[in-house]
């Protein structure tokens, strides 16, 4: 980690020089990684279209001229149209309103899972790696056993008992629970070489508190792979959500999600195609703007990455 | 070598009996197969309910943990998996499943592997360059996209290919419709219903070895010995060959170990879309039928399989990679 923070100071002050020979001016870290985040325009592009997905989630339900649990009797299974934007569903729901209303629940459902997963990882794997020993044999013991039956199987299982207003709590608190697990896998050994640096034996040899080490030594050293775990999180957990409602075992009526819309065109894939392309839309750009956010910022922080030229 | 199988083999065996222990114990907590009854019109009376539900083991006025016993007991001692809350015996209808998961897929996991390493190996040695970023474009998006909206556009491809052909070429539910006994046109049948969910599953699977694929070599690539081999006057696909792809393809082959698993084990949302009755489809039925037994009995299975696979995984390490001696 101090190999990479010179790095990027020394190519920092590089272009400082570089832009202006009239005296040095002091590029911040985060300065630099937004200057190389933008140089990408797939990058751009995803933050672009990720802003305008959390827009429409928010202003959509504002504008739409129905509402996602007021069905037109008198529409079913219509075209879309001046009344109906997206058309209508085979029961008459409003394909956009319900869209809208579906992206809030995706977008709400992948970022508080994915946060909450990656704080989970981070505190168990750290530990597991902090305390060596029998602590640390017992605890990938127990992250291996965890592993060993597909998490897909387990959220199932506690997510079938859910439904109605709060179904997507227990949704979101499915996917963490059985998702953070090979992620501490992961960051456990990425804290193996952690624990070797001389401040954090220093601290321990100083009597700082475990926890203390772990909180401000070890997380803090992670804080890039965690960033970057976290953005990409989003789409694994927005794919386990669409999975699962689209099976009938997520979310169910009346509430909404992108999968539970999907699960209601596919019966209808002929006759009202709309009812199936509209949510597929949003989901595709959804995921996909979330992976190239992710991907460049992956490489605007990993100072080693050539991909998007110098500095 | 025999021992350390065997001490793996034993380890393994403690995770499954304690992972699945709990899946039973967690199944049985969140799935209430009373409602099943409860919910019925005309309603059964209270007796019968109970009478059913006690003969399958998954009555919840029995304590917990007397069902557990009499759950672990008769798997142990008779080998019987228990009843799903129709009192059929949920270990032969897993059985009947596992074949149509494997003959889904088996070919999709090969075309996978192969496919998604070549094209690594093809962009990795032109990193940055077009067809890097075209195929890494595709392959970002691929495998981001949603395994039932995938599934769901290659289904509305199909029905429109048909039309415009004017007949079937392509056949969206089910593995077989012939009813004959020419094994030719048994074959071609088998063909026209496998090749759809054959291109979802391989798209998937290969864009995730084909990016796997381009990181590890790329990183052997910049080992000392790929330049070591280069500064003695190797050419480059020459070094890459002899020297950067077999390290490289190591972890690989791990994964590969890993999924040969997963073909037992079928994939739930294809086999769902395509109407294909494997394994991953059954399991969403004994989720919807609160069928603990069932549901237990899949995890159980599913677990086999991935400690299979990561026995295989060390084995293949082992025979690969010369760093590694175990014995």
């Amino acid at each position: 980690m101090a190999d990479s923070e010179l790095t990027v100071t020394a190519a920092a002050v590089l272009t400082a020089e570089d832009e202006q020979s009239t005296g040095l001016r002091r590029t911040g870290r985060f300065t630099l990684i937004a200057r190389r985040f933008a140089r990408r325009p797939s990058a751009v592009v995803g933050l672009v279209l990720l802003v305008l997905l959390v827009v429409f989630a928010f202003v959509g339900p504002r504008i739409a001229q129905w509402g996602y649990d007021e069905p037109d009797f008198l529409a079913l299974a219509q075209a879309p149209s001046a009344e109906h934007w997206f058309g209508t569903t085979t029961g008459g729901s409003d394909v956009f309103a319900l869209v809208a209303r579906g992206l809030g629940r995706s977008l709400a459902i992948g970022i508080l899972s994915s946060v909450a997963i990656t704080v989970i990882a981070a505190i168990i794997g750290t530990t597991i790696a902090f305390f060596e020993g029998w602590v640390e044999r017992v605890g990938m013991w127990v992250l291996d056993m965890l592993l060993v039956i597909p998490s897909f199987l387990l959220i199932a299982m506690i997510v079938r008992s859910s439904s109605g207003a709060n179904g997507w709590i227990w949704l979101t608190f499915g996917i963490t629970v059985f998702g953070w697990i090979g992620y501490a896998r992961v960051l456990r050994t990425l804290t193996l070489s952690l624990r070797e640096l001389d401040y954090v034996h220093a601290a321990r040899y100083m009597g700082v508190r475990s926890f203390t080490i772990i909180r401000r030594h070890l997380i803090p050293n992670l804080g890039s792979v965690l960033i970057i775990q976290t953005v990409l999180g989003v789409v694994a957990a927005v794919n386990s959500e669409t999975a699962l409602s689209f099976l009938g075992l997520g979310i169910k009526a009346p509430d909404t999600s992108l999968g539970t819309i999907l699960q209601a065109g596919q019966s209808v894939i002929l006759t009202a195609p709309w009812v199936l392309i509209a949510p597929s839309v949003a989901l595709v750009l959804l995921t996909f703007s979330v992976q190239l956010i992710g991907d460049g910022l992956r490489d605007a922080i990993d100072p080693n990455s050539r991909s998007g030229g110098r500095a | 070598m025999g021992r350390f199988l065997l001490r793996r083999g034993a380890n393994y065996v403690a995770m499954l009996f304690v992972a699945v222990s709990a899946t039973y114990l967690l199944a049985s907590v969140f799935m209430d197969p009373r409602s099943n009854y409860l919910s019925r019109n005309p309603r059964p009376p209270m007796d019968s309910i109970n009478a059913s539900l006690t003969a399958a083991n998954i009555n919840d006025e029995d304590p917990l943990l007397l069902r557990y016993w009499r759950w672990l007991t008769d798997i142990v001692l008779h080998w019987n998996w228990g009843l799903s809350p129709d009192q059929e015996p949920v270990a032969s209808a897993v059985a009947t499943r596992i074949g149509a998961s494997t003959q889904l897929v088996t070919l999709a996991t090969v075309l996978a592997i192969v496919i998604g390493v070549a094209i690594g190996v093809y962009t990795a040695i032109r990193q940055y360059k077009w067809q890097d970023r075209v195929l890494g474009g595709f392959a970002t998006f691929f495998l981001v996209i949603p395994t039932a909206v995938l599934a769901l556009f290659v289904v509305i491809a199909a029905i429109y290919i048909n039309e415009a052909l004017g007949f079937r070429l392509f056949y969206v539910t089910g593995l077989h419709s012939y009813e004959g006994d020419n094994p030719w046109l048994w074959l071609l049948d088998l063909a026209q219903h496998l090749i759809l969910p054959t291109i979802v599953l391989t798209i998937i699977g290969a864009v995730s070895y084909h990016l796997t694929q381009r990181t590890y070599l790329l990183d052997t690539m910049k080992a000392d010995y790929v330049r070591t081999a280069r500064a003695k006057g190797l050419p480059l696909h020459l070094a890459i060959r002899k020297h950067a792809l077999r390290t490289s393809l190591i972890p690989t082959a791990v994964n590969v170990a890993f999924s040969i698993a997963t073909v037992f084990t079928g994939a739930v949302i294809t086999e769902t879309i395509f109407a294909i009755n494997g394994l991953g489809r059954y399991f969403v039925t004994t989720i919807v039928n609160n069928d603990i037994n069932g549901a237990t009995c899949i995890a159980a299975f599913a677990g086999v399989c991935t400690l299979v696979g990561a026995l295989l995984a060390d084995l293949v390490v082992a025979w690969l990679d010369p760093r590694i001696r175990i014995s």
